[in-house]
């Protein structure tokens, strides 16, 4: 007698249990293999800058040989960018958000100079290109007599392009609002103010939030060209800096790309998780 | 008696169309006014330019002692457009259901937002309005989770929190799956013996036959009757009210 037998559930598994099941291993099987891809894929680029030599058949390859030296004495320098950079994408986010917010709201408006203000807005900030935007608060300004710090250059510049481009999804994120929704509130005598702080605008937040988490993302990414000015001593420069001056562009650009991919990766953890949490109930 | 509810000389253009055309009309207080009539005829413009959700192109509205001329503008305009709504409550045919707030924080959400009311005050308030529609022991959860008559009794609740003295429903069952009808007529019918004056466009006959002191019966922006429903589905006297009649007789939306 073999012990070590399975015991057999009471009942046969329905027809629809099983085809459930199937269902379910193939998916899970999909999942497992694409992980094992990302695993190889990992090892492979990791093996590419791995500096081996290896001879096949006579011919002698080598791989691209990263001095770990430099990355070793590098490696807290260039990480001190870390905090910088997270500091100018929260203080840029924020800034959007009220800008995008009240553009929103100015493109609803009636009133036309609002209204106008709103659309000539948007249309400014994306209609020129961010990098020169940066400059402009960076390097235009001071002319006029008007110095900014560069971390303030930075995010005012950040924070008015994304605060064009995010207008948008704040928009539609009003007018998924139905319009029975103000109407019921008005019924029951709520004025516009009312309404639209208490019944509009926390729909129109909880739409707009998975959209703004992704413009977030994009965001930290963008926060590199800061580092155009020279005065924010965030990953991108601190990266170029020590790159430059050792001529070790490679081995500083690849750290400064794995601590990108890694934030971006950890931020898209946190969002996804968001997501999940807005979407369930209560909708 | 003094009438709760005074229309006269009420009249609405949207645009170029004329919907309303010189309607006037006095409810007395605790009756009960079915409007029937095809789509397009008004019933629901008239219905909302009582409390102005539409705003009457010209003529005026008094409800329980407040008067409002339709066809202005303004802060004493708006301030007593604002004591009308006070005065009246509204059930749409879509529910309307604030999806971002549990059934009981809806209910409340107009004594606490609109009149100041301190929150466990409202929500005892709202627990015994919500007890009247029968919906008390779904006040925790959230709109997306409840059946349409369920929602539209919570929508009737949020109406009868506010205390109205007034009830206007535009087609409350219209949106409703034919079994879940009932509930929510039911519902209506119980705040009807209540003693609630109430104004109801609606297609169920069988409720205005059974529940309305009048039924008003509308075509093309004007009142063609004005009867009691036992006269009116024993002898219609306009070709047009015939018509409707036979249409839901023979079982036609």
């Amino acid at each position: 007698m073999n012990i070590f037998a399975k015991k057999q559930p009471d009942t046969p598994k329905s027809q629809a249990e099983l085809i459930y099941d199937a269902f379910q291993r193939k998916e899970r099987q999909f999942r497992g293999n694409v992980a094992l891809s990302w695993i190889f894929l990992l090892l492979f680029l990791v093996f590419l800058f791995s500096g081996q030599e290896l001879t096949i058949g006579g011919i002698t390859f080598s791989t691209i040989k990263i001095d770990r030296t430099f990355i070793g004495e590098n490696m807290v320098f260039i990480a001190g960018g870390l905090a910088e950079t997270i500091k100018i994408s929260l203080l840029s986010i924020t800034l959007a958000t009220i800008l995008a917010l009240l553009a929103a709201l100015g493109r609803l408006s009636t009133v036309p100079p609002i209204y106008a203000l709103s659309t000539f807005y948007v249309s400014l900030i994306r209609g020129t290109p961010l990098y020169l935007q940066i400059f402009f608060f960076f390097l235009a300004l001071p002319q006029l007599g008007i110095v900014l710090p560069g971390l303030w250059a930075g995010v005012i510049a950040l924070g008015l392009n994304y605060g064009a481009y995010m207008s948008e999804i704040f928009r539609a994120g009003l007018s998924s609002v139905g319009k029975g929704q103000r109407e019921a509130a008005m019924a029951i005598g709520m004025t516009p103010g009312q309404t639209m702080l208490r019944i509009v605008l926390p729909q129109a937040l909880r739409f707009a939030i998975p959209p703004t988490g992704n413009e977030f993302i994009a965001m930290t990414k963008d926060s590199a060209l800061v580092a155009a000015t020279g005065f924010v001593h965030e990953l991108m420069w601190r990266a170029t800096k020590v790159g430059r001056a050792q001529f070790h562009n490679l081995e500083a650009l690849i750290m400064a790309a794995i601590f990108y991919w890694v934030m971006t990766l950890l931020l898209t953890a946190i969002q996804s998780r968001v997501e999940n949490r807005l979407s369930k109930g209560d909708r | 008696m003094v009438p709760i509810v005074n229309i006269s000389n009420l009249d609405k253009y949207f645009g170029r169309l004329h919907v309303l055309k010189n309607i006037s009309l006095d409810v007395a207080p605790r009756e009960v006014v079915c409007i029937i009539g095809r789509s397009g005829s008004g019933k629901s413009t008239l219905l909302r330019c009582i409390n102005f959700l539409e705003e009457p192109s010209a003529g005026v509205i008094e409800v329980d002692g407040v008067k409002v001329e339709g066809g202005e503008k303004g802060r004493e305009h708006r301030q007593l457009v604002h004591d009308i709504r006070l005065k009246t409550g509204m059930v749409f045919q879509e529910f309307n259901l604030f999806p971002h707030m549990s059934v009981l924080d809806n209910v409340i959400e107009g004594p606490v937002t609109v009149k100041g009311m301190d929150r466990t005050k409202a929500r005892e308030l709202g627990e015994m309005n919500l007890d009247r529609v029968g919906m008390l022991f779904k006040k925790d959860e959230y709109p997306n989770r409840l059946s349409g008559g369920q929602k539209q009794r919570v929508a009737i609740a949020r109406a009868l929190t506010m205390e109205p003295r007034v009830m206007l429903f535009d087609e409350p069952t219209s949106a409703l799956d034919p079994e879940l009808i009932g509930e929510v007529l039911n519902v209506m019918k119980k705040v009807a013996q209540e003693g609630m004056t109430m104004l109801v466009v609606t297609h169920e006959m069988g409720f205005a036959r059974e529940v309305a002191d009048r039924v008003l019966v509308m075509a093309d922006g004007e009142i063609i009757e004005d009867r009691t429903p036992t006269d009116l589905f024993a002898s219609p006297k306009d070709p047009r009210t015939q018509a409707l009649i036979d249409r839901y007789r023979s079982g036609g939306g």
